[in-house]
């Protein structure tokens, strides 16, 4: 598999698009397009072998399944995970000759998502960096009271800032990166080390994503008992997961109604004795 | 207070824009340094127009929405909706003004990001996610056009009708975001968290080890990865994410970090034989 110039351009293109700071809107583009799921289609389409993208976008997404961006910091770029990460690796996986829908091929998949996404941070950083300058247009804006320029900072000047760092490096290392995925085939043999390494990394990576979900649920050591509950039903049960949700949402009912319970009874317990409502809330 | 003239009033058309502004503009220009600011003033545009005809009121009432500002965008559009109806009130003079709107906007800025974070991207999109790759599972496209759908109708509507909301309860709609009743949410949807978070980990990670020792005859009297499921199926997998969350949250460790200590574990479990992925050309 090859990538030409023209598809290399359209995954560019796609690039801009999405990222935490996009030019389609959090919810399109960030939350939709970059998703690595919905990167695997676009890509699968665009290089013309659906299946493969799909697998690859299934694989990644597992990866990143849980990209929390608080207060702004990213430890993974969407953009690269999705429309060079992806891309790349479907190339990898037809040069090794890999079944599309097997483990080892997910596994590949998840090791160049993973590391192209890393790196891909730097686009992010850069692209944040060049807005400043526009935003520097749009504070004199303010200033000199020419409210309707401000249109034009928000919406149009950051296109500048992709163009330089995500369209272009998108381009160049999909369309240069796919010959040196194939030469870098013939230098690292399936069973060596490195590949081994390589594949069990990709096997184990998704634990990352899904504890960095845990540290925004967990916040004592209680929280633990409904994540392994979910994952005893899944694991030893084998429930999929939307019977696991309907299960969740029987507990979640108890919990809505204890919790409100709780706070009646703090506010009767106020009125009878003579206590300061911020001190029963304490208690 | 000037009460001759009839009280100014938004009208669909303008909110609608402003919605709008916000739902595609929120980080199109986003920095380190103002992150959201300028999505929110371009939000707010069509707003001070049509409450200040003159040109040097706008002027005046954008300075509020110069501070700095970033949270959740989807939950964050509540926030949009309750300045909105806040600037009314400001235009028809009921005692409110730019810093009333300023406070309220930075006060509710940090909680909202924490239970939107949790609840829309900690949550609702793992559910959603997870559902979906099930259906793609077999390099189908139905689950990735499934996401699409589903995800791009709830984001649209949802933060419409939350927009209209706090454009209609205006500063009342703070009480519920961080009162009671919106604790007992946030707890019971928690678990639902906990619970398919847990799922999903089950159903798509599985760890596993290639350990086995040999007697000598060659017959395999320990089977590692045997035993340790006849105590806790997926016990390994269960492990190495405490163990990433440990990493994580107990010894702040960032994730790139916790990515490399994955594959220098990695390195030494294949050359003493505790992983091996099997593969050959």
């Amino acid at each position: 598999m090859t990538i030409n110039l023209f598809q290399a351009a359209i995954l560019g293109l796609f690039a801009c698009l999405c990222s935490n700071s996009c030019m389609a809107g959090q919810a399109v583009g960030n939350y939709t397009i970059g998703r690595p799921l919905v990167g695997g289609l676009v890509c699968g389409l665009v290089l013309g072998d659906l299946k493969l993208g799909i697998a690859c976008g299934v694989a990644m997404q597992l990866v990143y399944i849980a990209l929390v961006t608080p207060g702004g910091t990213v430890s993974a770029d969407v953009r690269a995970i999705s429309y060079i990460g992806i891309p790349l690796a479907m190339v990898a996986i037809t040069s090794q000759g890999l079944a599309p829908l097997g483990t080892s091929a997910a596994n590949l998949a998840k090791s160049v998502g993973t590391l192209v996404g890393t790196v891909g941070t730097v686009m992010y950083y850069a692209v944040a960096t060049l807005n400043l300058v526009w935003q520097s247009f749009g504070w004199k804006d303010v200033e000199n009271g020419k409210l309707d320029k401000l249109y034009g900072v928000n919406f149009g000047w950051p296109w500048i800032s992709h163009i330089l760092f995500s369209f272009l490096p998108t381009m160049l290392f999909t369309y240069f990166g796919s010959t040196a995925v194939t030469a870098l085939r013939n230098a690292l043999p399936m069973n060596g080390i490195p590949m081994k390494t390589l594949f069990t990394v990709g096997g184990m990576l998704p634990c990352v994503g899904i504890a960095i979900l845990l540290r925004q649920i967990v916040n004592k050591t209680a929280d633990f008992i409904p994540f392994l509950v979910g994952f005893t039903l899944c694991a030893s049960l084998s429930l999929n997961l939307v019977s696991v949700t309907v299960v969740s949402l029987l507990f979640a009912i108890v919990m809505y109604e204890i919790e409100m319970s709780k706070g009646t009874k703090t506010v009767a317990a106020s009125g009878e004795d003579d206590f300061d409502d911020d001190e029963e809330e304490d208690i | 207070m000037d009460n001759t003239q009839t009280p100014k009033k938004l009208d669909k058309k303008t909110l609608s824009k402003s919605f709008h502004l916000w739902f595609w503009g929120a980080l199109t220009c986003f920095s380190q340094e103002h992150m959201q600011t300028f999505g929110y003033l371009c939000s707010m545009l069509p707003v001070l127009k049509k409450l200040y005809p003159e040109h040097k009121d706008q002027e005046n009432a954008i300075k509020a929405y110069t501070a700095f500002f970033n949270t959740n965008p989807m939950l964050g559009s509540v926030i949009i909706g309750i300045t909105t109806s806040m600037e009314e009130a400001r235009a028809n003079g009921k005692g409110i003004d730019g810093e009333t709107i300023n406070d309220m906007r930075a006060g509710l800025m940090g909680p909202v990001a924490g239970i939107g974070d949790s609840l829309i991207d900690g949550t609702l999109i793992p559910i959603l996610l997870g559902i979906s790759l099930g259906m793609s599972q077999n390099g189908s496209p139905v689950g990735a056009i499934f996401y699409i759908i589903v995800w791009t109708l709830l984001a649209y509507f949802g933060q419409k009708f939350l927009f209209f909301r706090g454009y209609e309860l205006g500063d009342k709609a703070v009480s519920f975001l961080v009162g009671k009743q919106g604790a007992a949410v946030r707890r019971a949807v928690g678990i639902v968290g906990g619970m398919v978070v847990g799922g999903v980990l089950a159903s798509w990670v599985n760890v596993q080890t290639s350990l086995k020792l040999y007697n000598s005859n060659g017959k395999a009297f320990l089977d590692l990865q045997k035993q340790l499921d006849s105590i806790f199926p997926g016990l390994l997998t269960v492990v190495v994410t405490l163990f990433c969350w440990w990493l994580m949250s107990k010894k702040h460790v960032s994730a790139i970090w916790t990515m490399i200590i994955l594959v220098v574990i990695s390195f030494i479990g294949v050359l003493c034989g505790f992983f091996n992925p099997g593969l050959s050309y």
